[in-house]
């Protein structure tokens, strides 16, 4: 590895002169029960005017870090400085309320907005907590109204505050959230994965916006996956793994493979290939066609509208799209989670559309939700007793001995990181969960996978392995596999034959050797 | 000046018992702290607290509240807040009076004591369910929170009861009470041992003790049997998996392919079978017999039970430990009453000044506090 590294230590830190030095977190330790030791002593600084990535494997600290710079979390030990005037102060940042008071604000992958209320409610919601703009308590909403159209036209983001969020893009409520920052003159934005997956024509907007915070002197952490995006914006990149810091570069001065090197260390890195498994098998039989599917959203609105698609055994149907547009809704419904409003089902020549979940996870169907803490698994219990409750389906007793078996292998091929298989799951970090999920459902898949966003939370490393093992299954195992996913690389890199789902139609065919523009233009028409 | 709260990393292997050992002190000492405030003898208070703790006279709750503890321990753990213990319990002693009053009356029409014992926990055990699976299915599929249900439920039963003791079930051999006839003795599950009573006060504590153990034996048995149950239940049982994850979060059922309310109804039938059963042994074993306005009589194991189960903080293996607690303690409160050292507050001061020691020191134990200037 021949990238400079300029610090691991906030004593030592170089580049910048001190002066420059927004934050400070020194010798940030965190642990949680188990015991799970997520941060070591990390010290990071953090500039004005900067934009800084902070990289890292899985269960490496990085969320864990920026939620006690956002106070949702405390550290075990260590200090935060914050500059006041001319000096750096120890600071304490009780809970997200303190923290947005102190100018640190957090967007994260999935928006924290209000769907039920408007754009203008949401933020008079945050306006009024921190009574900034000279809103109140008993201030008018109108007043709000005025306020907002006022400064949105200044940060040039234009947004209708009288829309209801549910109505918003996915791009829109994350723009709402990056607008809300720049309300709240945040001097700190932490980004916890939520540009990551936006196409990249949308992706830049959002960029701009980013731009300008920091070209106002404000500092944005940017966690990510994609070491790519990581390059294209920010100056410094920061890698963290198993809680420490091993590495703080500038950016102009090193590249993917050295930082990749950073993440996983040599062994490891040398192993991400992104050779596609290609399919050997003729096409095998039609196992799962959809006709003209009608489903509704949570509130009630026409969220698929009229999909037309058929699955065959060992073949992989990749389904690309922004957040939003209706995969989730379509995933669900085909197996059982929500109702249809109207259309047919058929999975292996039986019509599933009023099956229930039981039957159709019966007929040998998979399913990697979209919303993981709410299908996925069961927080209080451990990663045994949630492999347990998805693979024992008959019988009183339990077999403990053959799931415990089972739970061990699933953790040594995924490299779940756990301290055994009897930790509760609410004490992995958000990868190691997806994981958990990711390998339990494609290992008990049958005949067919549903999964969205299978690799969503999960490094490099991790997220090539299960595509990997996905496109195994499909072609060694002859399954058929659906997936939809807001990263078009994973779509690509997985998918036999690709779809692109925007408000609620299917567009394809398309092959995978379809230029990625045109894909993109597709899902942002 | 700042709190810090932070979560432990690791806690003391023994903490728990540590834990509810420091609390028991603690409360007893903020008790007898208000004792003395209100002008009372603090050691005499505290001799009569005592006696509570060591007393054979405990057994009896003692057996009962640990039956009822892991009863709605089950129904606990799946978040399903059954509150109708009384009901279930005392709704399953119609089926007994019925069966050993009525049906197979000695007087003339005799049957095999045992197969009537059998029939009488069956039928309690059925009917205990029964009242459960009411709330059930309100919650299941009517999505009415099941704790209103429960607590009217419990008032439904004393009523139908009340109505039986004061009409079809009123006893012939009662001298003006209102109440049912007792129980024939044949139907009984007491085993009478007389012992001297003689010797120091360790041997006559000792001989008392073992005098209460074999009249409570059937108690005795059916506590250790629905503690091995429950324990079987979470352990091994499928079923008790569902509903330890209901408990945490239904939508992975629901997304696994397990019918929620099947994990409600199902859960909610265990818990009130197993108080049901309770009920009916606890007829045959000390009631022998149901007075009018019950309501006015009940011991409230129904309630005493919520308390077990909150103490142990939904620990199967604190159930004993908390059982014994709270058991001392309704006998503490009556002893005093008995000494004339207070009333019913008495005990409800006792219990309330532990339980607020208990949950703090609980939090202490989980949670690390730090003061930072």
């Amino acid at each position: 590895m021949s990238s400079k590294v300029l610090s691991t230590s906030a004593n030592i830190s170089s580049a910048d002169s001190v002066e420059n030095v927004i934050l400070s977190a020194r010798n940030i330790s965190k642990s949680f029960p188990g015991p799970v030791i997520a941060l070591d002593r990390v010290s990071l600084d953090l500039y004005a005017g900067e934009i800084l990535a902070l990289l890292g494997e899985n269960g490496s600290g990085k969320s864990t870090f920026v939620k006690i710079l956002y106070g949702i979390y405390t550290p075990d030990h260590g200090e935060i400085l914050m500059k006041t005037g001319r000096v750096l102060e120890r600071v304490t940042i009780n809970s997200p309320a303190d923290a947005m008071s102190k100018g640190i604000l957090m967007v994260s992958q999935v928006p924290q907005l209000i769907s039920k209320l408007t754009v203008a409610e949401n933020m008079a919601l945050t306006l009024t907590s921190l009574r900034i703009h000279g809103v109140k308590g008993l201030t008018s909403i109108k007043k709000i109204l005025k306020i907002i159209g006022e400064e949105s036209e200044k940060i040039g983001i234009k947004i209708d505050p009288n829309e209801k969020v549910y109505n918003l893009t996915y791009t829109q409520k994350q723009l709402v959230e990056i607008l809300r920052a720049m309300f709240v003159n945040a001097k700190i934005l932490l980004l916890d994965e939520a540009l990551t997956y936006l196409p990249l024509l949308e992706r830049r907007k959002l960029y701009q916006a980013l731009l300008k915070l920091k070209g106002q002197g404000g500092s944005i952490v940017i966690i990510t996956h994609k070491i790519s995006e990581a390059m294209e914006i920010s100056n410094r990149i920061a890698v963290l793994r198993a809680g420490k810091i091993v590495g703080v570069v500038n950016t102009w001065e090193t590249t993917i493979d050295q930082v990749r090197v950073m993440m996983f260390g040599e062994e490891r890195s040398k192993q991400i290939s992104y050779v596609k498994v290609q399919t050997i098998n003729p096409r095998g039989e039609p196992r799962i066609i959809i006709r003209n599917l009608h489903v509704e959203d949570d509130y009630g609105r026409e969220i698929v509208r009229g999909v037309n698609l058929t699955i065959h055994a060992g073949e992989v149907v990749g389904i690309a799209g922004i957040s939003g547009n209706g995969q989730r809704e379509l995933l669900e419904s085909i197996v059982g989670l929500r109702k249809i409003k109207s259309g047919d089902i058929y999975v292996d020549n039986v019509n599933v559309k009023r099956s229930g979940v039981r039957n159709i996870r019966e007929l040998g169907v998979s399913f990697i939700p979209d919303r993981l803490l709410e299908h996925g698994i069961s927080p209080e219990e451990s990663i045994v007793e949630n492999i347990a409750a998805c693979t024992v389906r008959n019988g009183i007793n339990i077999p403990w001995g053959l799931i415990e078996e089972i739970s061990r292998e699933l953790i040594n091929s995924y490299q779940i990181i756990a301290p055994s298989t009897k930790t509760p799951v609410k004490y992995l970090s958000g990868g190691n969960i997806l994981k958990t999920i990711v390998a339990r459902e494609i290992e008990n898949a049958k005949k067919a996978l549903i999964a969205c966003n299978p690799t969503r939370t999960l490094d490099e490393a991790s997220a090539i392995y299960v595509r990997r093992r996905i496109r195994e299954k499909a072609v060694n195992e002859n399954l058929a596999v659906l997936i939809a996913s807001e990263d078009l690389d994973e779509v690509l890199m997985v998918s036999d034959i690709i779809y692109i789902m925007n408000t609620g139609r299917l567009y394809g065919p398309l092959t995978p050797e379809t230029p990625r523009e045109d894909i993109e233009k597709l899902m942002v028409m | 000046m700042r709190f810090i709260v932070l979560r432990r990393k690791t806690i003391p292997r023994y903490h728990t018992w540590i834990s509810t050992a420091i609390s028991l002190i603690l409360g007893i000492l903020v008790y007898l702290f208000i004792t003395i405030l209100v002008g009372r003898s603090p050691l005499e208070v505290l001799v009569n607290i005592a006696r509570s703790f060591i007393s054979p006279s405990i057994v009896k709750d003692f057996f009962v509240l640990i039956a009822m503890g892991c009863a709605l321990l089950i129904s606990f753990k799946a978040a399903l807040w059954n509150i109708g213990g009384e009901g279930q319990f005392y709704i399953a002693t119609i089926p007994g009076i019925l069966l050993t009053l009525f049906i197979f009356n000695p007087r003339y029409n005799p049957a095999p004591a045992p197969l009537v014992i059998l029939l009488v926990a069956l039928t309690g055990t059925i009917m205990g369910a029964f009242w459960a699976f009411i709330a059930a299915l309100f919650r299941a599929y009517l999505k009415i929170d099941e704790v209103p249900v429960t607590l009217i439920l419990n008032y439904v039963a004393y009523y139908i009861l009340n109505y039986l003791i004061f009409g079809p079930f009123k006893g012939r051999y009662v001298y003006g009470y209102l109440r049912t006839d007792e129980i024939p003795e044949i139907y009984r599950l007491n085993v009478r041992v007389h012992l001297p009573m003689r010797g120091d006060p360790l041997q006559v504590a000792l001989q008392n003790l073992t005098v209460q153990l074999a009249y409570y034996i059937a108690l005795l048995i059916l506590a250790v049997l629905i503690y091995v149950f429950t324990w079987w239940f979470f352990k091994h049982c499928r079923i008790g998996l569902y509903t330890k994850i209901h408990g945490s979060n239904p939508g992975y059922l629901q997304a696994v392919g397990v019918s929620v309310n099947h994990v409600i109804l199902l859960t909610m039938t265990i818990s009130g079978a197993l108080i049901g059963l309770t009920g009916s042994i606890y007829l045959l074993s000390e009631l022998g017999r149901i007075p009018y306005e019950i309501e006015r009589q009940t011991a409230g194991y129904g309630y005493l039970a919520i308390l077990v189960s909150w103490l142990s903080l939904l620990d199967l293996k604190m159930i004993p430990f908390s059982a014994y607690i709270v058991s001392a303690l309704r006998n503490a409160g009556i002893a005093l009453q008995v000494a004339g050292l207070g009333g019913v507050e008495q005990s409800l001061l006792l219990i309330g000044a532990i339980l607020l020691t208990y949950s703090i020191t609980r939090f202490l134990v989980e949670y690390e506090v730090r003061f930072e200037w």
